[in-house]
């Protein structure tokens, strides 16, 4: 292999990959969440444009793009154009970090499945995800209107209290693997040989139920609660400045579903590893093992939303510092305790 | 008991799972979506479509011109004129002006009508581009189906 193709072609082509992929995962994802919420509903949902609708999201990003720019005569307008791009680039960063699968050997050439491998990649992704809390709150103070702001308050003040959880449970799987590198805590699940989700599902849960807390989906949906309130924090964003907000609150569905894989069920690695019978099951590539994966935790969270009412704001911030919190400290105590002993 | 019940119920999320199912199952159920162009959904058999003009058995017109409609209206959709021919019994309409898009649907002059001549269709598609499809002549009054949805897509350039 040339030296430019290993220096210059591939990463560039891992640079656009890692901005391509969540973008099409975003486009199956909005997909999806029509077609599955409308077939839970008894209906069909888009299915004309495209085959069975799915070119339906890029018919709507289309219509956004030909959409006037509105801007209020009294925002502020660095603030205002700079949020959609901060919580975008903040959901997209986050996907560097993210491994897809074991490195792949091309002749000598070891092509790695991710971008940078860190030994802190934990933390940089959840750091990265709380950057999107500023657009969020610049967003909603810069459109000068009082509904936006209010949904940014609603907004900063859920996903920052479910943060804690969030943060305690990473830290059992942190304590576990005694690792904060992605890819290691990966390798460690492959090398004990049971995934952390079924080595402390207190953990998964807890963190999956904050995830969907943190990403503002149903049903906490609550700063844009759709059926009630105009829109939360983007009511005065049109045009593709809204599709930004969206598109990144997507990417964040497909980020925390990635973390959720990675964490608590082995990443890319084929289920059932002991089991002779059901060897295979190692023929399919790591990387489509991931994808069945996390498309099965997206599935989840349209099924969440398709199934339950929205949460009233004071029961939202009691089930998280009521429950979740200590519910999430003792987890962790208990944790370490057998981190400890054993 | 049953609190200790309930909250072992919540604790491991046994009523999450338990509405998870009912919209699973629903998922499979089958969907009320009427796919339009292709399934078309018979309209009630009082449905208020468009006004029509009928004929006898005979092939005769049942409008005897007298008016009726035209006063029962309140719209004012109607302007009608009729003529007693040499010899014959009755009066038949050698005007009838009809406007689709002063029609209220209210069904008056049908209830007035002496010899049922104008009815309510079940015709449901009534859309076109200009007023010109929206004005009916004493021949239009009699058109159906295909025809009316030509006469009332008058002037506009749909691919046959």
């Amino acid at each position: 292999m040339t030296p430019f193709v290993a220096e210059v072609l591939i990463p560039v082509g891992k640079v656009v990959a890692v901005i391509l992929y969540p973008m099409v995962m975003v486009v199956v994802m909005i997909w999806l969440e029509r077609r599955v919420v409308a077939l839970m509903q008894g209906r069909l949902g888009p299915n004309r444009v495209g085959f069975q609708g799915l070119l339906q999201p890029v018919a709507d990003a289309v219509k956004l793009f030909f959409k006037e720019n509105i801007m209020q005569r009294q925002a502020d307008t660095f603030l205002f154009n700079v949020s959609p791009v901060l919580v975008m680039f903040s959901s997209l960063l986050a996907f560097c970090f993210v491994p897809l699968g074991e490195p792949i050997m091309l002749g000598s050439y070891n092509l790695t499945l991710w971008i940078a491998e860190s030994p802190v990649g934990l933390l940089i992704i959840l750091g990265l995800s709380s950057i999107s809390v500023f657009g969020v709150i610049f967003g909603g103070w810069a459109s000068n209107s009082k509904y936006p702001l209010m949904g940014a308050l609603r907004s900063v003040v859920q996903v920052l209290s479910y943060e804690i959880p969030i943060g305690l449970t990473v830290l059992t799987v942190v304590f576990v693997a005694r690792s904060m590198d992605l890819v290691e805590i990966v390798r460690r699940q492959e090398a004990s040989g049971v995934w952390y989700g079924f080595l402390m599902p207190v953990s998964f849960v807890v963190f999956w139920i904050s995830g969907i807390a943190e990403t503002n989906r149903a049903p906490f949906d609550l700063p844009e609660a759709e059926s009630e309130l105009v829109a939360g924090y983007h009511t005065e964003y049109s045009g593709m400045k809204f599709a930004f907000f969206y598109m990144a609150e997507y990417a964040h569905m497909v980020l925390v579903s990635s973390l959720v894989v990675i964490l608590f069920f082995g990443g890319w690695l084929p289920p059932f590893p002991s089991v002779k019978a059901l060897s295979f099951l190692h023929a399919a590539p790591g990387f489509v093992w991931y994808l069945v994966k996390i498309m099965f935790f997206l599935y989840l969270y349209v099924w969440i939303r398709a199934t339950f009412p929205r949460y009233r704001f004071d029961s939202l911030i009691r089930l998280v510092w009521k429950w979740f919190v200590p519910l999430s400290l003792l987890n962790f105590l208990a944790v370490a305790l057998g981190r400890f002993l054993l | 008991m049953s609190r200790l019940k309930r909250f072992l119920k919540m604790a491991f999320l046994l009523d999450i799972l338990q509405g998870l199912g009912v919209t699973l199952r629903l998922y499979f159920s089958r969907k009320v979506t009427v796919q339009y162009p292709e399934q078309v959904q018979e309209p009630a058999p009082r449905f208020r479509g468009i006004l029509r003009l009928h004929r006898d058995e005979g092939g005769e017109p049942l409008c005897i011109a007298c008016k009726a409609c035209q006063r029962a209206c309140g719209t004012n959709c109607f302007d009608i004129e009729g003529k007693k021919e040499e010899g014959a019994k009755v009066m038949r309409p050698v005007k009838f002006d009809w406007k689709l898009d002063r029609c209220s649907f209210c069904g008056f002059c049908v209830e007035v009508c002496p010899t049922a001549a104008i009815r309510f269709s079940r015709e449901f598609r009534l859309t076109g581009t200009g007023k010109v499809g929206l004005f009916f002549r004493l021949p239009d009054m009699y058109l159906a189906g295909e025809d009316l949805q030509e006469h009332l897509c008058a002037g506009c350039r749909r691919p046959q």
